[in-house]
C-alpha cells in the first residue's frame, strides 16, 4: 500500500511538471496554429536561468548575512554557478530561503516570457499558417539556442540542490513521501486551473477563441489580433519556462540535453491527449506521468522506448487522441 | 522559380548538356589527382552526404513530407557499415553490411510508414520522427556492448582499404564519386518514373491525386521506403569514409544537416542536394579548421554557426541559394530598371 501511495505522488509530480511543458505547446498549437519544436529550448533556459539566478542570489544574500560563509565549488562556463557553504549549526530563515526561490523562478520565467516574446516577433510571426516552415524555423532556433546554452554555461552536467524547505521527506505509515513532488503537484494543480480561467472566462481568452473561428470578424471590430498572439506564444513559452526551473531541482542534475529530452515528451503527450487539446494535454499529462513511473518499478529496461510506444500506437489507432479531442484546426 | 528551370531535369538532356556532365565528370576524376588526404576526405564526404541530401529530397521535396528522423537510417547505415567491416575489412563483408542495411531500411520504412502516414498530418508525423529519431539515438547510446555507447565505435583497421577494389584514400574516393553517380541515375530514373510523377502530384494537390484514383498513401510509403534505402547506403559507404560511428550520426544534428543540404541547394532539385553537400561540408571544415588556429572556445559548437545559416535560410531562401541568388539578381534588375525610369521622367 505504501509503496502505490509513494508511486503515485512520483506519477502525478511528474504529470504536473510534463503537463507544464505540454500545455504551453498545446495551447499555442490549439490557439495559434503554431507547432513549436523550439519549447525544449525554452525549458532548458528556464532550468539554466533558474539555476544560475537562485545560486547567485543565494551566495550573495548568505555572505552578506554570515561572515564566515565559505564560497564552494563552482561549475559553468562565462557565466558561473557557485554554491556556499554556511558557517555549522546556522540556516537562513525560512522567509528568507523562500523570496530568494521565488525570486530566481521570476527571474527565470520573466526572461523566458521575453524570449518567447523577441521568437515570436522575430521568427514566428513570418510563419503564421504554414506548418512546414514553422517545424523547419523552430527546429532551427532549438539547436542554436541549446548550443548557447552549452557556451554560456559549459557542456558538463552539474549536481544543483533544492531550496532547503522543500528538499524534506514524510513518512505516512509506510509511504515516503518527497515534498517537493508535492509541491510539483500543488503548483502543477494550480496552473492547470488558472489556465482554464483564463480560457474560459476572461477577455484574452474570448478574443482568441474567436479569432481562431474568425479572425477577420475580430480584427474588423477593431482588436489587434496579432498583439493577442505575441502574448499567448510568449505566456506558452513561460510555462516552459516554469516547468525547466522546477525541473532542474527535482532531478538535482543540470544537464543541457534536458530540452530536448523533455521535448519529445511534451510532443507524446500532445498527440496521446489529442492534438492542440487543453483538457487533452491535462489528462494525457497525467496519464504519461503514472506509467512511467509504473512501467519504471515493474519493467525497468522498457522504460526509454514505453512513451514513443504509446505513442505510436495511439497515432495508428486513435489518431485524434487517446480521449478523442484533437483540434482539427492544428493539421 | 530560377533553380528549377537551370537544375530540372523535366526535359530530355540535350548533347550540350551532356557534354558539359561528361566534361565535369571528367575533372572530378583527374583532380584527385593533386589533392592531399584531407581534401580527398573532404571530397568524399562531400560525394556521400550529397547522396544522403537526395535521399532526403525524395521526401521533403517530392512528397513534402518531412521526416525528422532521416538520421536513424544513415547513423544505422555507419553502425552497420563499421560492425561489418571490422569484422573483416573486405568488399564481401561490405556487401553483406549492405543487404543487411537495405532490408533494415526497408522494414524500418515501413514500419515508420505505418505509423506516420496514418494521420496524415505533416505537425503529427514531425512530432513522432523526431520522438523516433531520439528514442533510437538513445538505445544506441544505451546499447554499449554493440555500439560503444558515447564513446562512438572506431574501425579497427588501420587502413583504408576494401579490397579488392581499393587500398587507398585515392581509391575511397573513386569509390564515394562512383556511388554518387550511380545513386543520381537511380534516384532521377526513380524521380522521373511513373511512381516519381505521382509523388509531384501528391506533393502539388494531394486531394486532387486521390480524386485522380491513385492510393496517394502507398506512394508516399513507396517513397519513404525509398528514402530510407538511399539514406542507408549513404551512411553505409559514409562508415568506410570516415571509419568511426557514434551516435552524433544518429541524432537530430544529421537529420539537420539532411535538411540543410537540401534548403541550400533548393528542396525538390534533386541535384541540388550535391552543391548543398559541397556548402554544408564545406563550411563545418571551415569552421574545425578555424577552431584549430584561433581555438576558440565558440568554435567548439558548429551547430551554433550551421544552425544559424540554416534559420536565415529557412527565412530568407526557401529557394535555395540558387533561388535566392535569382531572387536577388531579379530584385536588382527590377530596382535598376525603376531607377533608369525614374531618371527620365
Amino acid at each position: 500500500m505504501g509503496t502505490i501511495v509513494t508511486l503515485v505522488v512520483n506519477g502525478l509530480a511528474q504529470g504536473a511538471l510534463i503537463f507544464l511543458m505540454a500545455s504551453g505547446l498545446s495551447i499555442i498549437l490549439g490557439m495559434m496554429g503554431v507547432i513549436n519544436f523550439a519549447h525544449g529550448t525554452l525549458f532548458l533556459w528556464g532550468g539554466y536561468m533558474y539555476v544560475w539566478s537562485y545560486y547567485a542570489i543565494r551566495l550573495r544574500v548568505v555572505m552578506a548575512w554570515f561572515e564566515t560563509a565559505v564560497p564552494v565549488t563552482r561549475f559553468g562556463n562565462i557565466l558561473t554557478i557557485q554554491g556556499v557553504q554556511l558557517p555549522p549549526g546556522e540556516t537562513l530563515p525560512f522567509l528568507a530561503e523562500l523570496v530568494i526561490f521565488i525570486a530566481a523562478l521570476l527571474v527565470a520565467v520573466g526572461f523566458v516570457f521575453v524570449m518567447g516574446l523577441v521568437f515570436e516577433k522575430l521568427f514566428i510571426n513570418r510563419v503564421y499558417g504554414r506548418v512546414p516552415a514553422q517545424i523547419l524555423i523552430t527546429l532551427g532556433i532549438q539547436v542554436v539556442f541549446t548550443d548557447i546554452v552549452r557556451v554560456i554555461w559549459g557542456p558538463n552536467p552539474f549536481p544543483i540542490d533544492r531550496p532547503p524547505f522543500l528538499n524534506g521527506v514524510s513518512v505516512v505509515g509506510t509511504a515516503r513521501i518527497v515534498h517537493y513532488n508535492v509541491f510539483l503537484i500543488l503548483v502543477g494543480l494550480v496552473i492547470a486551473v488558472i489556465i482554464h480561467r483564463i480560457l474560459t472566462k476572461s477577455r484574452i481568452g474570448m478574443v482568441i477563441r474567436a479569432g481562431l473561428q474568425s479572425p477577420d470578424h475580430v480584427r474588423a471590430i477593431g482588436i489587434n489580433i496579432k498583439r493577442y498572439f505575441t502574448i499567448v506564444f510568449a505566456a506558452g513559452a513561460a510555462l516552459a519556462g516554469l516547468g525547466g526551473a522546477l525541473y532542474m531541482p527535482l532531478v538535482g542534475n543540470v544537464v543541457s540535453t534536458a530540452g530536448m529530452n523533455n521535448q519529445i515528451l511534451a510532443f507524446i503527450v500532445v498527440v496521446v491527449g489529442g492534438l492542440g487539446s487543453f483538457m487533452g494535454s491535462f489528462l494525457g499529462s497525467i496519464f504519461l506521468g503514472l506509467m512511467g513511473v509504473g512501467i519504471a518499478m515493474t519493467v525497468p529496461g522498457l522504460s526509454v522506448v514505453a512513451n514513443v510506444l504509446i505513442m505510436a500506437l495511439v497515432l495508428m489507432f486513435r489518431p485524434n487522441g487517446l480521449f478523442g479531442l484533437a483540434v482539427s484546426r492544428a493539421d | 522559380m530560377g533553380s528549377n528551370v537551370l537544375l530540372s531535369f523535366d526535359r530530355k538532356p540535350d548533347l550540350p548538356k551532356l557534354i558539359a556532365l561528361a566534361a565535369l565528370i571528367t575533372v572530378f576524376l583527374v583532380i584527385p589527382q593533386f589533392m592531399r588526404n584531407t581534401q580527398l576526405i573532404m571530397m568524399s564526404r562531400i560525394f556521400i552526404l550529397a547522396v544522403y541530401g537526395m535521399s532526403y529530397d525524395i521526401l521533403r521535396g517530392y512528397t513534402g513530407f518531412i521526416n525528422l528522423g532521416q538520421a536513424i537510417f544513415f547513423g544505422s547505415g555507419v553502425y552497420m557499415g563499421v560492425i561489418f567491416l571490422n569484422m573483416q575489412n573486405d568488399l564481401w563483408f561490405f556487401m553483406m553490411a549492405a543487404a543487411s542495411i537495405f532490408a533494415a531500411s526497408v522494414v524500418g520504412g515501413y514500419i515508420m510508414s505505418k505509423i506516420v502516414l496514418r494521420t496524415g498530418g505533416v505537425v503529427a508525423a514531425a512530432m513522432v520522427t523526431l520522438a523516433l529519431g531520439e528514442i533510437v539515438r538513445n538505445i544506441a547510446e544505451r546499447w554499449r556492448t554493440v555500439t560503444g555507447g558515447q564513446d562512438g565505435l572506431p574501425l579497427r583497421f588501420s587502413r583504408v582499404a576494401l579490397e579488392p577494389l581499393f587500398t587507398t584514400r585515392l581509391g575511397a574516393y573513386y569509390f564515394a564519386f562512383i556511388f554518387l553517380i550511380v545513386m543520381t541515375f537511380v534516384l532521377r530514373a526513380f524521380v522521373l518514373s511513373p511512381t516519381g510523377r505521382v509523388l509531384q502530384a501528391i506533393r502539388e494537390n494531394e486531394q486532387r491525386a486521390r480524386f485522380l484514383g491513385y492510393d496517394t498513401q502507398k506512394y508516399k510509403t513507396i517513397a519513404l521506403i525509398v528514402s530510407s534505402v538511399a539514406a542507408g547506403l549513404s551512411g553505409l559507404v559514409f562508415a568506410v569514409i570516415v571509419r568511426f560511428a557514434n551516435t552524433d550520426y544518429l541524432s537530430i544534428t544529421y537529420t539537420l544537416n539532411a535538411l540543410l543540404i537540401t534548403l541550400v541547394g533548393g528542396t525538390g532539385t534533386l541535384y541540388g542536394s550535391i552543391l548543398g553537400s559541397a556548402f554544408v561540408t564545406w563550411i563545418q571544415n571551415f569552421l574545425l579548421d578555424l577552431n584549430r588556429s584561433l581555438g576558440w572556445d565558440i568554435l567548439r559548437y558548429p551547430m551554433l554557426f550551421v544552425g544559424s545559416l540554416y534559420i536565415l535560410l529557412v527565412i530568407f531562401m526557401p529557394a535555395g541559394l540558387l533561388g535566392g541568388f535569382f531572387q536577388l539578381k531579379n530584385w536588382w534588375e527590377r530596382k535598376r530598371l525603376s531607377r533608369g525610369t525614374d531618371s527620365t521622367r
